[in-house]
C-alpha cells in the first residue's frame, strides 16, 4: 500500500461524490442542491487535478483531462451562481437548472475519471 | 517542450495544493462568521465577497473590509488567514523561483530551443564535437566561408564565449556531451542538411565514441575526426570515419618530407596548409644527426619518420621510468646543457622539442642554441597562448596542434576530394612531385592557389551538363579561355572522380561525363571563368565550336536570314 496512491484515489473518488450529492435532487429546487457543496466539490476538483499533473503516461494525460474538465464545468456554475444571486434572495428556478445541469456535466467526467481509476487498477497484476 | 511543462508541474504540485486548501479554508470561515451591514443588520459573506476578499489579502494587496466593515469575530479570522495566505503564497513562488534555477531544468530549457533552432536550419551545416583552440579555429574559418557549425562540448570553457561572438555566421551551440546519442540525434545527425560531422575532443576515447554513435545513427554522414596516438587512429578509422586526422603524425610525415622529398612538402602545404602564409621554400637541414626531446605521442611520431627516412637519431627522455624507448636514449632533462652535450649536440644538425610544456620547450631550444649556432630548432607549442613567445624566439619551424588540424580539416570540407587526392599523391615519387609541384606553381601565380570541385551535375554546371547530351566534349575545352578559346585558362585539373575510379591529372584529351567530379587548382581568376563557361550556354557554345550565338530573337532572326541568302547564292 501507497499512501500516495491512496491520497490519489482519495480525491478523485471524493471529487466524485460530492459532484454527485450536489447533483442529487430536484433540478430546479434551491433546497435540494446546497452552496457549500458546490465549493467543496470545486475545491476537492482542483486538488484532483492538481495531483494528476506530471504524470507522462498516456493514461495520466486523460486523467488530467478529465479533471481539467470538471473543473471547468464547476467553476462556469459557481460564476452563473455568483452573477445571478442576490443578497438575501433565493435563486431563480432556471438559473439554478443551469447550475445543476453544468454539474451535471462534471459528474459524467468525473464518472470518466473514477472509471480509468477502477480499470487502470484492475490491470495492475501483483 | 512538453518536457518542460511536466517538469514544472510536477514541481509545483505541493505549494498549489496548499495554496488551493489554505484558500478553500479561509473562504469557509468567511461564509459561515455571521457580519453586519452599515445597518448593524446580520449580512453573510457570499463565497463570492469571501474569494474576492481572500484574493486581495493574500496577495498582499488590501483594499480594506469588503463589502461592510467586518465585525470583531470575522477580524479575530482574518488575522489568522493574512499569516497563512501570505505564507503559502510565498511558498508557491519561492518554489516556482527555485525550479527555475534548477540546473537540470535550465539545461532542459537550453536543450529544447537548441533543438528547435536546429530543426530550422535549412542551410548545410558540420555538427563539430568540442570546442577547444581547434574547433574554435575551424569555426572561424568556416564562418567566413559561410558555412553554419552546430557546436556540442560537455565541458565549461571557450563555449562560453560563443555567447558574445562576431561571427559571420552565428553558431548554434550546446554544452552537452556529444558522446551521448540522444544529443547527437538533437544536434541533427539526421538532419537532411547535415553535411558531415567533425569531433575534436582533446580525449581519443571521446572521438572514438562519437564515430561509434554516429556511424550508428548515420551511416551517410561524413565523418572527420581526430586522433592523437596511432592506435586510436586505426581504431576510428575502422569504425567508418572518413578522414582521421593525427597531428602528430601529420606533422612528423611533414617534417620527414620536407627533408626527404621537398616538392610533396609543398603540394602538401599548399592544399593543405596555413591561408596565412604561403610556403614557397623549404630550407632543407643537411642529412645527419637529430635530436629528440620527450617521447610522447609527438616525440615517437617524429621518431618513426625520421628513422624511416634513415636519419641518426637520439632521444632524450626525462623520466627514467619509461619502458619503450628506443636504444641510445639518454635520460635525463633536456633543459640541462649537459644532457644535451650528452646527446651529442655539437654535431647534430637539428632539435626536436617536443615535450608537453611551453617553457620546457623553449628553454631547451635556447640552451641548444647556445651550444650550437647553426642546429635546426622545432618545437612544439601546446597551448595558443603561448604564440607571442614562440613568434619571438624565433624557431625554424613550429607545431601547431590547433592551426594544424583546423587547416587540414578546413581544407577538407572544402574540398572533399583533396582526401583521395593527397593519398594517392603521397606514394609518388620525387621526380613526378617535381613535375606536379611546378605545375602547380605554374597556374596559380603569386596567390594562394585555389582549390575548388568542379562536379558536372545540372544543378552546379547546367550548361555543361545540357550540353552532354547532344555532344561530346574534352577535357582541355573545359580549360579554354571564355574571352579567346586559343588562351587557356590558368587552372590545372589535379584529380579526377568518376564512380568508383579516381584519375590522377585527367590528360587533356579525355572525354567527360555527366556526375564526373574534378579537383581544380589555378587562382581565383580560373575558378570565375570555369564557372561562365560550365554555366552559361553561349559563352560553352563558344569555346567548343569558336562560333558565337546572338542572344537576342531579333539577331537570331538576322543571321538566319543571311544564312539563307548566303545559301542561295551559293
Amino acid at each position: 500500500m501507497r499512501t500516495e496512491k491512496v491520497v490519489f484515489a482519495f480525491f478523485i473518488v471524493l471529487a466524485l461524490t460530492l459532484n454527485f450529492g450536489f447533483f442529487l435532487g430536484d433540478l430546479s429546487n434551491p433546497l435540494h442542491h446546497d452552496v457549500y457543496e458546490l465549493f467543496a466539490a470545486i475545491v476537492v476538483s482542483l486538488i484532483a487535478t492538481v495531483l494528476k499533473f506530471g504524470d507522462r503516461t498516456h493514461l495520466g494525460s486523460v486523467f488530467l483531462a478529465t479533471s481539467l474538465v470538471a473543473d471547468l464545468q464547476l467553476i462556469f456554475a459557481a460564476i452563473i451562481w455568483g452573477i445571478n444571486s442576490q443578497p438575501g434572495l433565493p435563486l431563480e428556478a432556471d438559473t439554478l437548472a443551469t447550475i445543476v445541469s453544468l454539474s451535471g456535466g462534471a459528474l459524467l467526467a468525473n464518472i470518466i475519471s473514477v472509471i480509468l481509476l477502477v480499470s487502470e487498477t484492475v490491470n495492475l497484476r501483483r | 517542450m512538453s518536457n518542460l511543462i511536466y517538469l514544472l508541474l510536477r514541481r509545483l504540485r505541493s505549494p498549489l495544493i496548499t495554496l488551493i486548501l489554505v484558500y478553500a479554508i479561509s473562504m469557509t470561515g468567511y461564509v459561515m462568521i455571521p457580519g453586519e451591514d452599515g445597518n448593524h443588520d446580520p449580512y453573510q459573506m457570499s463565497f463570492f465577497d469571501a474569494f474576492y476578499f481572500v484574493s486581495f489579502m493574500g496577495t498582499t494587496i488590501g483594499f480594506g473590509e469588503i463589502p461592510y466593515e467586518f465585525t470583531q469575530e470575522q477580524r479575530y479570522w482574518t488575522l489568522v488567514c493574512l499569516y497563512a495566505t501570505v505564507i503559502s503564497w510565498l511558498y508557491g513562488v519561492g518554489s516556482l523561483l527555485n525550479v527555475f534555477q534548477d540546473p537540470a531544468f535550465r539545461q532542459q530549457i537550453k536543450i529544447n530551443s537548441f533543438k528547435r533552432s536546429v530543426s530550422r536550419i535549412r542551410q548545410p551545416f558540420y555538427l563539430i564535437c568540442g570546442y577547444g583552440e581547434t574547433g574554435r579555429m575551424l569555426v572561424n574559418d568556416l564562418a567566413e566561408d559561410g558555412i553554419l557549425s552546430v557546436i556540442l562540448d560537455p565541458e565549461e570553457g571557450p563555449i562560453n564565449e560563443l555567447e558574445v561572438n562576431d561571427l559571420a555566421i552565428s553558431p548554434l551551440w550546446l554544452k552537452a556531451d556529444a558522446s551521448d546519442a540522444q544529443i547527437l540525434e538533437i544536434a541533427g545527425i539526421n538532419h537532411r542538411c547535415c553535411s558531415g560531422i567533425i569531433s575534436l575532443a582533446n580525449n581519443d576515447r571521446v572521438n572514438l565514441t562519437i564515430a561509434i554513435v554516429a556511424q550508428l545513427l548515420n551511416k551517410n554522414v561524413r565523418l572527420i575526426a581526430r586522433a592523437d596516438s596511432q592506435e586510436s587512429e586505426s581504431n576510428i578509422l575502422s569504425f567508418g570515419a572518413n578522414e582521421v586526422i593525427n597531428p602528430f603524425e601529420t606533422f612528423a610525415s611533414r617534417l620527414a618530407l620536407a627533408i626527404h622529398s621537398p616538392a610533396l612538402h609543398l603540394i602538401y602545404e599548399w592544399t593543405t596548409g596555413s591561408r596565412d602564409k604561403r610556403v614557397d621554400e623549404i630550407y632543407t637541414p643537411k642529412n645527419g644527426k637529430w635530436i629528440i626531446c620527450g617521447f610522447g605521442d609527438f616525440g615517437r611520431a617524429a621518431y618513426r619518420y625520421l628513422d624511416e627516412i634513415g636519419e641518426t637519431l637520439c632521444v632524450i627522455e626525462p623520466d627514467r621510468n619509461r619502458r619503450d624507448l628506443p636504444s641510445g636514449t639518454v635520460i635525463g632533462r633536456p633543459t640541462e646543457a649537459a644532457t644535451l652535450k650528452k646527446a651529442g649536440i655539437d654535431e647534430a644538425v637539428g632539435i626536436i622539442a617536443g615535450t608537453g610544456n611551453d617553457p620546457d620547450n623553449l628553454s631547451v631550444l635556447m640552451t641548444a642554441f647556445e651550444i650550437n649556432q647553426n642546429i635546426f630548432r622545432i618545437a612544439h607549442q601546446n597551448e595558443e597562448k603561448n604564440q607571442p613567445i614562440f613568434e619571438a624566439a624565433n624557431l625554424d619551424l613550429v607545431m601547431r596542434r590547433g592551426n594544424l588540424i583546423s587547416d587540414k580539416i578546413f581544407a577538407l570540407i572544402r574540398t572533399p576530394l583533396l582526401g583521395d587526392f593527397l593519398r594517392i599523391v603521397s606514394r609518388f615519387k620525387k621526380a613526378r612531385a617535381n613535375i606536379l609541384a611546378s605545375r602547380m606553381i605554374g597556374v596559380m601565380g603569386n596567390d594562394f592557389p585555389e582549390l575548388w570541385e568542379l562536379t558536372v551535375d545540372k544543378k552546379t554546371t547546367p550548361a555543361l551538363f545540357s550540353r552532354l547530351e547532344q555532344s561530346q566534349v574534352l577535357v582541355k575545352d573545359l580549360l579554354r579561355h571564355p574571352d579567346d578559346r586559343d588562351q587557356s585558362i590558368q587552372a590545372i585539373m589535379l584529380f579526377l572522380k568518376r564512380g568508383d575510379g579516381n584519375v590522377m591529372l585527367p590528360e587533356d584529351n579525355r572525354i567527360v561525363h555527366k556526375g564526373d567530379r574534378f579537383l581544380m587548382c589555378g587562382n581565383r581568376q580560373a575558378h570565375h571563368n570555369i564557372q561562365i563557361t560550365t554555366r552559361n550556354d553561349q559563352y560553352l557554345q563558344y569555346v567548343l565550336t569558336g562560333k558565337l550565338l546572338p542572344d537576342s530573337w531579333v539577331w537570331k532572326k538576322i543571321i538566319a536570314y543571311k544564312e539563307q541568302l548566303e545559301a542561295r547564292k551559293s
